[in-house]
């Protein structure tokens, strides 16, 4: 099961704040992302507003509470309510993040890093094809922003998510922000991590904004995507040639044609690194 | 050091009232003279508290007006220390704050639980599996002896809770900007429901929520309208409530009346009591 590459364009987050606008008219998005756990419940307003969005353009599931690296057994609920999901919205492409926040049946609720070991390398693998199994189609997974890192990784984090890719099937959601706040926190080139992993696993990536906090950056997604990170893009872009691009914007959240101005912003960057390198970016 | 070895080691340091030495975490965890390891893993430990805080404002918006932002968030600390999160989404995160609070209350506002309980019955019910209301015309083509018979299939997004405090009038007054009253004990019935997309809640007379506890156990009609024999009119006060039952969405359909006299089985998950 390999995670296809599709032609979706450039989207936008679909946040709470913003369903009055998205039920009065089409924003100018190609697609949306949506987070998966807010709309597992049964009724109620979210999944009204997704299953009018989803009629409209198509509708990527991303999930945060997957936890798929956690030593916790997959709860059966959770995969219940995900193959429903999966279902009732048919999406695009499906998502979560490689780390974990599940411990003792307890959630933490964050994107906790993993140690990269052979250990956790192929207990995330088969992790992985039960889900894909269950969903019936390939997962990916996103580059998490770390803060601290493990005595006992024997691999960089674009080793590990490259192989766990290869063995398993899944794909890769690149966030470009996350990889330039990882690079800084941990003060390695981003471009290494750009060039060691398999790009042509990248289904779709991830523009975000995030603080600077003097000894370290914040992922934050409360502002509007910095220029370094807008640098880092174009670098993929020269990389990968065209690729489904979404902006985050999850706190501090503007109106809604502030955020989609940034994703034109992305489509725009795009045009001219097409321009700019027809041969690569038109492959 | 095993994954799950790593895993329990890092979700101690996040969530442990004590924090774990920084020899200790060094065991596991790589920093850098810029930013020491110990240094790292606290930044997560900060994540965890603030986010899941502000989960807790989101379902308890007015609860956390009237607390001001530095009591809520020891409140949040001290209930997530006892009641940690055990659903998939954080929304879920407060199911237990009102019991919480009923078990350590507040010796100056006795009324925090009911106001958590009303705030957490407003999402419940938002977040309630759709049924489509019936009009009253459900009950026209009846007989009089099938209308005595049946029962009433309730909305999901309805429930019925049982306050000590007036909670709706505190929950009011924060909602218009107003400061809060000193708390009021005073035993009601209130009603929260979802009609379309938007959340309603409502104090009940006795006799009006007798018949409401009524439905959502099963009761027919006849016992269901006996709960307004003593007005003075109580063919008409249980005709108008019906209607207004009907008018804001609550019924969704008939059901086999009289299950209280078979007395087997259990009330439906509406009636919410304590």
């Amino acid at each position: 099961m390999n995670a296809p590459r599709l032609a979706l364009g450039h989207g936008i987050g679909l946040r709470t704040k913003h369903f009055p606008e998205f039920l009065a008219r089409r924003p100018a998005v190609d697609w949306v992302e949506a987070v998966t756990e807010n709309f597992m419940a049964p009724g109620g307003r979210p999944i009204a507003v997704l299953e009018k969005v989803r009629r409209e353009v198509p509708v990527v599931l991303h999930g945060v509470s997957l936890s798929i690296g956690s030593v916790d057994p997959i709860p059966e609920r959770y995969l219940a309510e995900l193959g429903r999901l999966v279902h009732r919205i048919e999406p695009a492409l499906v998502s979560d993040h490689l780390c974990w926040g599940t411990h003792r049946g307890q959630y933490l609720h964050d994107l906790l890093p993993l140690p990269y070991t052979e250990e956790a390398l192929a207990h995330v693998a088969r992790r992985v094809e039960q889900v894909q199994e269950r969903i019936g189609r390939p997962l990916l997974l996103e580059n998490p922003s770390t803060y601290v890192s493990f005595r006992d990784s024997t691999m960089t984090e674009w080793e590990f998510l490259g192989e766990l890719s290869r063995r398993s099937g899944c794909g890769i959601l690149l966030d470009v922000n996350n990889v330039y706040v990882s690079a800084r926190n941990f003060g390695y080139d981003p471009l290494a991590y750009l060039d060691g992993l398999p790009m042509d696993r990248v289904g779709y990536l991830h523009l975000a904004g995030h603080q600077d906090r003097g000894r370290y950056l914040l992922d934050t997604h409360d502002g509007a995507v910095p220029p370094p990170v807008w640098a880092l893009y174009r670098e993929v872009l020269h990389r990968l040639g065209p690729v489904p691009t979404l902006v985050e914007w999850d706190d501090r959240i503007p109106p809604l044609e502030e955020v989609v101005a940034e994703s034109q912003r992305a489509a725009s960057i795009e045009a001219q690194e097409l321009e700019a390198s027809p041969r690569r970016l038109a492959s | 050091m095993t994954l799950a070895e790593t895993q329990a080691l890092f979700r101690r340091a996040i969530t442990s009232a004590e924090p774990l030495s920084a020899k200790r975490l060094e065991t596991c965890f790589a920093g850098s003279d810029a930013l020491p390891a110990a240094e790292r893993v606290s930044l997560y430990a900060e994540m965890y508290l603030s986010r899941l805080t502000e989960a807790l404002r989101v379902t308890y918006p007015n609860l956390s007006r009237l607390l001001g932002d530095g009591p809520f968030a020891a409140l949040s600390r001290d209930y997530l220390r006892r009641y940690p999160s055990r659903h998939h989404d954080v929304g879920e995160v407060g199911r237990k704050l009102a019991t919480f609070l009923r078990r350590y209350p507040d010796p100056e506002r006795p009324d925090l639980a009911d106001l958590a309980e009303l705030e957490w019955a407003r999402q419940e019910v938002f977040f309630a599996p759709p049924a489509a209301p019936k009009g009253a015309e459900l009950l026209s083509g009846l007989s009089q002896e099938a209308f005595l018979r049946s029962g009433l299939a309730l909305s999901p997004a309805l429930r019925l809770l049982v306050l000590d405090h007036d909670a709706t009038a505190l929950w009011r007054r924060i909602e218009n900007g107003e400061p809060a009253d000193p708390p009021r004990s005073e035993r009601s019935v209130v009603a929260v429901w979802r009609n379309g997309f938007e959340v309603f809640h409502g104090a009940l007379a006795a006799d009006e929520a007798l018949a409401l506890e009524g439905a959502a156990r099963g009761l027919d009609l006849a016992r269901i309208c006996a709960a307004f024999a003593a007005r003075e009119d109580p063919a008409e006060a249980a005709h108008a409530a019906l209607a207004s039952w009907f008018a804001e969405g609550w019924i969704v359909g008939l059901a086999a009346g009289a299950l209280a006299r078979r007395g087997r089985r259990k009330a439906p998950a509406q009636s919410e009591r304590r």
